[in-house]
């Protein structure tokens, strides 16, 4: 699949200090489409996300080299007048963070800033936005209330308008559904895939699911670097990298649950491997045994048996210096 | 068990002292000039001024002191806002959150805030000698702008430092210029800032020894920026020292005058700070 872009980041890469955050990424990303930012917690998502717009810069000690290109000009350019790149590009943050005025103002004020001084075309741009994003009907009575009075799911969708309202090509968001309750989460998720349609998406989550559920493109972050990235479809169905395919199935298991606990600490070979067995034979196809051991040999011993009997290793995960977790579902 | 028992209820007790000492001791001032001042204070010791060099006539008033002290508390809480927000705000908003240059000013301010008054006083007489400026309105209000900068800017300093970071990058990322951005902080910290507007003018309007040297005292009213001006804590301050016990008692209800004018001006600013609440994020 070939995909149009305006933004190219070209040899990207940040220090905090004297870590580096960032290592060399290099990407283009899809226009029109939603691209999802996935990787464990604390891998250079958001920081990556904040070198979009240069948000970045407000961290203490960032270094950064390496270029981001938005319609073919460098965002790091001394040159940038940063205002106006970040009028192009909307932010949204994992809390809803309302200004500290009314409901109205809060969608009004970027445009404010950037010069639509008429009451009628304020007038206008609120309600076209504030019915974007799915609000207008619940606050059309009261825009001259407090926006700090409003639900924490209504606050981000009138985040989500407020950002709309300057315009952008591009809306960025931070995790935005994850401080949300499940039904606000949806509404969030429902318009981003309206969104789509007119602006480039690029959200970072946590969640896999919503990855799968709003992404047409999926880069995977690891410990600042890129690992892989492609179009949605081919990347969940056959990740290439093991560390993808690791964090895939990982992520899966945390939503699920074991269904069966069995403590192995103590236990030596083989009376492991029947425990294990009958363990398993015991629950119902597709339930899923987290196993607790602590015998070094059978870390590696004990998930080649339960292959071997038929039934599917998800993870071998190392709990403490002593300590291991080998969850396997029963096929 | 017992023995955390005990721990709880000797520190339950040692921070119930504690408040006790500090809520007492208020109580203590306010019932001391209360009672001793009370007798003493008519409706002609507000409305009229002294008679008698120096309060000395043991009549009159102490509207010179009235007026003087509100005028250069007003005037220099101005002039020390003035000065306070830009510092404030640019070390919050301009400069990361480590700048060295951010700890230094918040260090120099530490330390200016720790000098002794009458160390300003002098301060303010010297700066006065070099102008060729007398003992004035002029040169108290800036006396004391100067004692309660620190002050201020510290307090204001505290209230911008809690505005959430999110708050601070919100503006910025739908493209404001810092400036823009810094109007959006204000809104939002205004109680706060208003807050620390009086806590500083409190400590000017009750401060003597800035005043001493360098607004001079007076027993007009004041009229004029270069004219000496007369202020409420040195009026307490001579009719105390005097050797007359009725005018040592019109000192307790100057005392008193001063401690119910910081009261009523403490609760107008809250009231009005409370009007520009209603859109605060919290």
């Amino acid at each position: 699949m070939e995909f149009k872009t305006h933004i190219s980041v070209k040899n990207l890469n940040l220090w905090y200090g004297g870590q580096q955050a960032l290592n060399d990424i290099s990407i283009d990303i899809p226009d029109k489409k939603v691209t999802a930012i996935i990787g464990p917690s604390g891998c250079g998502k958001s920081t990556f996300l904040k070198s979009l717009n240069r948000l970045i810069d407000l961290q203490d000690d960032v270094k950064v080299n390496g270029q981001v290109l938005v319609d073919g000009e460098n965002i790091y350019d001394p040159h940038v007048e940063i205002t106006h790149l970040r009028k192009k590009i909307g932010l949204l943050f994992q809390r809803p963070q309302a200004l500290p005025m009314s409901i109205y103002d809060n969608v009004a004020y970027g445009p404010r800033i950037h010069g639509t001084k008429h009451r009628k075309d304020l007038d206008g741009i609120v309600e076209r936005y504030l019915k974007l994003s799915g609000l207008w009907d619940e606050v059309k009575d009261r825009l001259q209330g407090p926006a700090s009075k409003l639900s924490i799911g209504q606050q981000q969708r009138l985040c989500l308008a407020r950002s709309l309202a300057i315009e952008p090509e591009v809306i960025l968001g931070d995790e935005p559904t994850s401080a949300l309750d499940p039904i606000s989460a949806e509404h969030i998720e429902q318009r981003f895939l309206e969104l789509k349609k007119q602006y480039t998406i690029i959200l970072v989550t946590h969640s896999l699911r919503q990855a799968q559920r709003l992404a047409d493109y999926v880069i995977f972050f690891y410990l600042g670097n890129i690992v892989e990235h492609g179009p949605a479809a081919e990347f969940f169905r056959n990740p290439k990298d093991a560390k993808t395919q690791a964090y895939i199935n990982g992520r899966f298991i945390e939503g699920r649950k074991a269904d069966k606990e069995l403590d192995l600490k103590g236990t030596v070979c083989p009376a492991n491997f029947v425990k294990a067995k009958l363990a398993l034979e015991g629950l119902d196809e597709g339930k899923v045994l987290r196993i607790i051991v602590d015998y070094e040999p059978a870390v590696s011993e004990l998930p080649r048996a339960m292959e071997y009997e038929g039934h599917k290793v998800l993870e071998v995960k190392r709990l403490s210096a002593t300590d291991w977790e080998i969850v396997i579902q029963r096929l | 068990m017992d023995k955390r028992k005990l721990e709880e209820s000797f520190f339950k007790g040692v921070m119930l002292f504690s408040t006790f000492v500090v809520v007492g001791s208020l109580l203590t001032i306010i019932a001391t000039i209360f009672i001793k001042g009370l007798p003493a204070l008519d409706l002609n010791m507000l409305i009229q001024t002294p008679k008698g060099g120096y309060y000395l006539g043991k009549e009159g008033g102490i509207l010179n002191a009235i007026l003087g002290s509100i005028i250069l508390g007003f005037g220099s809480v101005v002039l020390a806002f003035l000065v306070c927000v830009p510092i404030v705000f640019y070390i919050n908003l301009y400069r990361k959150k480590k700048s060295r240059f951010a700890w230094l000013v918040r260090f120099v301010l530490d330390v200016l805030w720790g000098i002794p008054s009458i160390v300003y006083g002098a301060f303010g007489f010297t700066l006065m000698v070099f102008f060729g400026l007398r003992a004035s309105l002029l040169a108290g209000i800036v006396t004391v702008g100067l004692l309660i900068i620190p002050i201020m800017a510290r307090s204001m300093d505290e209230v911008l430092k809690t505005v959430p970071m999110e708050l601070k990058e919100v503006p910025l990322a739908l493209g404001s210029t810092r400036l823009e951005t810094s109007k959006v902080v204000f809104r939002q910290a205004l109680p706060g800032i208003l807050t620390a507007v009086l806590i500083a003018f409190g400590r000017g309007i009750s401060d003597a020894a800035a005043v001493l040297f360098t607004a001079g005292f007076t027993d007009y009213l004041p009229y004029s920026l270069f004219k000496p001006v007369a202020t409420l804590p040195l009026s307490v301050f001579f009719q105390l020292g005097t050797p007359f016990p009725e005018v040592q008692e019109r000192g307790y209800a100057s005392a008193f005058v001063l401690t119910v004018l910081i009261l009523v001006i403490s609760i107008l600013a809250r009231v009005i700070s409370g009007r520009f609440t209603k859109n605060i994020v919290k």
